[in-house]
């Protein structure tokens, strides 16, 4: 075993010890998870308008104290709820146990931007808890499913299971910057575990948690539909299983409904669509790495055109983006295909679709990493590297929400721990590319670090524009990559 | 070596955690070894937190000074001041000497996995993964902060020479860590005793160059650390053994003592006599009301009495077995009947034992429950809400794996039969922690009143691990047969 995690895992391969694998990766992420979070959140001691952590407290302060009518209408100027119904009953409960603890952390206004340890203490469990609840199973019963699908041995799955939950840019998003976006990866991961299995009924209801949980899910709709799709209908022989068919619908109007139970009226469900999917909000969103924002550097799109041009390039841009994957889902809804399915449709619309925020990135980059189950070489390579770019695509934001030292010492300690430094993919193309984003991204990184170019000062922006257009050519290139590695995938 | 650098990642993780006050005396002490002339040393007492570990400490500490960088000086870390005012470089650099200096107990077990200790390889690596992988540094040493594990590196280095016959090296590195830290002077009885019979009555014969050898090698480090402090030592004395304190610390350390003072407040409960002190549980004097008063003289005595004990056998059989098993006992005397013993003492007691624990069933079976009241005791020392979850997933899963592996591991050397109740109760003691971890999560949020009965159910449930502990270990190391070669 050429990994560290392997020679210490090693010392448990005894058949009579086995067991004890999974309580050590599991319980080793937990406490990497914990350790993350002594660190600093978005918007710590930031006043006027802090940052997301405030934005999910006050989300646990407002589910608190007023009437679901109210939530997406509360002075919508102090972080008001854009999030899905389910992020807000997830808040309520979470906002119920808080309050009885300490009801000072959650009071109806005067509790705006309060900042203590303890409070600290307890959102960041809150955040472990919800994984442990969500994200950790769904990972685990996916990693059994595809050992045995893959045939794995037992040593090597565990260090699967260990390099996919200690993933960094999930860890440091969640964990340090502050949001859940685990639950809603956990569900989504869940729905493609069902699916493996051709249980179609529990996969829609996951889905549709995960879609209500967090509204990027979407990212993921179109390859679940067609694989629903693909799973009861066949063209040749023409042949459609009408009662699947008609479960799944059913299935998924009556979750729908029952999540929206409190909002089924018609100003409400409108003010909920406008503040969940914010389309006057403009084509990106801070720096992000996608196709929009970073050709912005060399054509101003928003002064060429209008936004309802744009609108329009982008969901060209995303329909053809995602179109190779549908058809691919469609055809081969498998276990071994799904995977890569997912992972191509996310990256289309990470990279081309409107309004995209740097943080989205954790879509793509979930499928993409499941990935890791597997025995081949190049893909564990490339996997690695493009969390790696991923990872460095969330610097700017990190550094700001001073989570410096844990952002080196988790990504260190992740490519180190599983070997991932010394991945290789066999092609030598692959390799010059993997090497070159290396260098350029290590460039980067020591210019700004040490300020060796001074006369570059008058461009605060420099970096992150580097960032995002080092950052935008390795997500094309991986993207490219894997939906031709998903077209030839049995 | 890979298990180092993955601790050292894991722990560099744990820097911003938080540190009790001995960061600050531990800061302080930086401080006056590189402000202050040596003369001075002992008797500086601006801060309240004066310098009273023996002199070797003192020197480590301004060796440690020399490297200060610029950064962290002008943030405040080598100022002698009441109460230190330090930021984020002063942390850094404090918690990295603190990882340089546990690789001493890195190479330490290297070397004992090495050693001719008369045990498999697999015995020796997990005798070295059980003390290594310990929670113990991770809450002593990394969040609350202090150096134990290079202490108990040379304690390791010194076992590990007994194990290959290098008794000067024993006596070296043992006199030399008495200089660092005073407290191991509790395992000296067995050290004295060994080398005494081992090495200068060596074949039963007294051997006096030998002995000027031991001598020598003892009383070099000797000088060395007290020689410059001389003319001081009355101060110096004094700052190393303050005889002011009570019986029993805040939080009562699991020794014989908390069940002794228990009974005195169940007692006390029953009859409606208690004294005010002695329900409120205050630092200090704890006024025994229905039960005799203990005196420090009385914990001296029983200690040395247990201590005594258990050095005989080891005139009548010298071997490396025989010496652990009395250091084990003479760290488990002075911890169980001491005075003002604090719980992290406890480790004195877990690593000689982990290295008889391997060697056979029995041993393992005593050594479990002292392995879990032991680290669980730890707990309250960290009480901040941040550290909780790792603290108790780390200690969780250690425990789950070394009670998994380590019955394995030892192979049964003597009857099962004898066992079988002994197995039983050991295992529901241990069980019970897996229902304790959470509870003690958990209750603290719950019921704030009740947090000082908490931790006396905590102090009480470890005290008995640890009694049971040793009451086994007595059982097991007395009844071995000391004739027979």
């Amino acid at each position: 075993m050429p990994n560290p995690a392997g020679a210490l895992l090693r010392a448990f391969d005894n058949p009579q010890w086995q067991w004890l694998l999974r309580y050590l990766v599991v319980g080793f992420a937990i406490c990497i998870a914990a350790s993350v979070g002594l660190g600093g959140y978005s918007g710590m001691g930031v006043p006027p308008m802090y940052g997301d952590f405030e934005a999910q407290r006050h989300w646990l302060e407002i589910t608190q104290h007023l009437p679901p009518k109210q939530w997406y209408f509360y002075d919508l100027q102090w972080w008001g709820l854009d999030y899905p119904p389910l992020t807000a009953y997830h808040s309520w409960v979470l906002g119920k146990v808080g309050s009885w603890i300490n009801p000072e952390w959650f009071a109806l206004d005067s509790s705006r931007g309060y900042e203590s340890a303890a409070l600290k203490a307890f959102m960041r469990q809150t955040v472990l808890a919800s994984e442990a609840l969500t994200y950790l199973p769904a990972v685990f019963f996916y990693s059994l499913q595809a050992r045995e699908l893959f045939d794995l041995p037992v040593l090597d799955w565990a260090l699967q299971l260990g390099t996919v939950l200690l993933q960094p840019t999930l860890l440091l998003v969640d964990n340090g910057h502050f949001q859940y976006n685990s639950v809603m990866l956990g569900l989504f991961v869940f729905s493609l575990y069902f699916l493996g299995s051709k249980h179609l009924v529990p996969a829609s209801i996951c889905f549709v948690s995960a879609m209500f949980f967090k509204q990027m899910a979407l990212y993921y709709s179109p390859v679940i539909f067609f694989a629903i799709l693909g799973c009861t209908t066949s063209i040749r022989p023409l042949n459609i299983k009408f009662g699947s068919l008609v479960a799944v619908g059913t299935t998924v109007i009556v979750t729908c409904l029952l999540l929206l139970c409190p909002f089924l009226q018609k100003d409400l469900l409108a003010q909920l669509v406008i503040r969940v999917f914010p389309f006057s909000r403009g084509l990106w969103e801070d720096k992000v790495a996608s196709l929009w924002c970073t050709a912005n550097t060399f054509i101003k799109f928003k002064v060429l055109f209008s936004d309802a041009q744009l609108r329009q390039f982008a969901l060209i841009a995303t329909l053809v983006g995602m179109s190779p994957s549908c058809i691919q889902a469609y055809r081969r809804p498998t276990k071994t295909v799904l995977p890569w399915c997912f992972a191509s449709c996310s990256w289309a619309f990470f990279l081309f679709s409107f309004h995209v925020h740097e943080k989205n990135v954790l879509l793509p980059l979930m499928p993409t990493t499941l990935l890791f189950f597997t025995s081949d070489q190049t893909t564990r390579a490339m996997v690695a590297w493009i969390n790696n770019v991923a990872y460095f695509s969330m610097w700017p934001l990190l550094k700001r929400d001073g989570l410096a030292w844990q952002y080196c010492i988790v990504v260190i300690l992740w490519n180190y721990l599983f070997g991932l430094w010394k991945a290789q993919p066999t092609r030598i193309f692959h390799q010059l590319v993997v090497a070159g984003s290396y260098a350029a991204i290590g460039l980067v990184c020591i210019t700004e670090k040490f300020g060796l170019m001074p006369m570059l000062d008058k461009y605060p922006d420099l970096w992150t524009v580097a960032n995002i257009t080092i950052s935008f050519a390795c997500f094309v290139y991986f993207w490219l990559w894997q939906t031709v590695a998903m077209l030839l995938t049995k | 070596m890979q298990q180092v650098v993955i601790g050292v990642l894991l722990k560099l993780l744990l820097f911003p955690a938080y540190h009790s006050t001995d960061f600050d005396v531990h800061r302080n002490w930086l401080a006056i070894t590189s402000k202050l002339p040596i003369s001075e040393w002992y008797f500086e007492d601006t801060s309240e937190w004066t310098l009273d570990y023996p002199p070797f400490f003192a020197y480590f500490e301004w060796i440690l000074s020399k490297f200060v960088p610029k950064v962290v000086e002008n943030d405040g870390c080598l100022d002698i001041v009441a109460h230190g005012n330090y930021g984020w470089p002063t942390v850094v650099f404090q918690r990295t000497t603190v990882l340089v200096s546990e690789l001493v107990l890195a190479a330490s077990l290297i070397y004992f996995t090495r050693s001719k200790a008369p045990l498999s390889y697999r015995q020796k690596m997990t005798a070295a993964a059980i003390i290594w992988f310990s929670p113990g540094w991770l809450i002593l040493d990394h969040i609350h902060f202090q150096y134990n594990a290079m202490m108990f590196g040379l304690l390791v280095i010194s076992i590990t020479a007994v194990a290959n016959g290098q008794m000067l090296v024993c006596a070296f590195t043992f006199a030399s860590l008495l200089c660092f830290k005073h407290i191991y002077l509790y395992l000296a009885p067995a050290y004295f005793a060994f080398l005494l019979r081992a090495y200068i009555f060596e074949n039963n014969k007294l051997s006096w160059l030998n002995g000027v050898k031991l001598a020598a090698v003892v009383v070099a480090p000797a000088l060395a650390s007290f020689g410059p402090f001389v003319l001081q030592l009355p101060q110096v004395l004094s700052r190393l053994f303050p005889f002011s304190r009570g019986l029993t610390h805040a939080y009562w350390a699991p020794n014989f003592w908390a069940l002794y003072t228990f009974a005195e407040r169940v007692l006390g409960v029953v009859r409606h006599n208690s004294s005010a002190a002695a329900t409120r549980g205050i630092v200090g004097q704890i006024e025994f009301v229905n039960l005799a008063d203990i005196t420090p003289r009385i914990t001296a005595v029983l200690t040395l009495f247990y201590q005594v004990l258990s050095v005989i056998p080891l005139f009548l059989k010298p071997t490396y077995d025989q010496f652990l098993g009395s250091l084990t006992l003479c760290g488990f005397a002075s911890f169980l009947f001491g005075w003002h013993v604090h719980e992290k003492a406890i480790m004195i007691v877990i690593v000689p034992f982990a290295f008889m624990a391997v060697s056979s069933r029995s041993y393992a079976l005593a050594f479990s429950p002292l392995l879990v009241a032991g680290h669980l005791s730890l707990m309250p020392l960290i009480f901040t809400p941040n550290e909780a979850v790792i603290k108790y997933v780390y200690t969780a899963v250690y425990l789950t794996v070394v009670l998994s592996v380590l019955p394995e591991i030892a192979p049964v050397k003597d009857q099962a039969n004898r066992r079988f109740f002994a197995e039983r109760y050991v295992f529901m003691y241990n069980a019970l922690f897996v229902l304790l971890i959470p509870a003690l999560a958990i209750l603290p949020v719950i019921a704030k009143k009740f947090e000082f009965a908490n931790l006396m159910l905590l102090s009480v449930y470890c005290a008995l691990g640890v009694m049971g502990s040793w009451l086994a270990l007595n059982t097991v190391y007395f009844s071995t047969d000391l004739l027979s070669k």
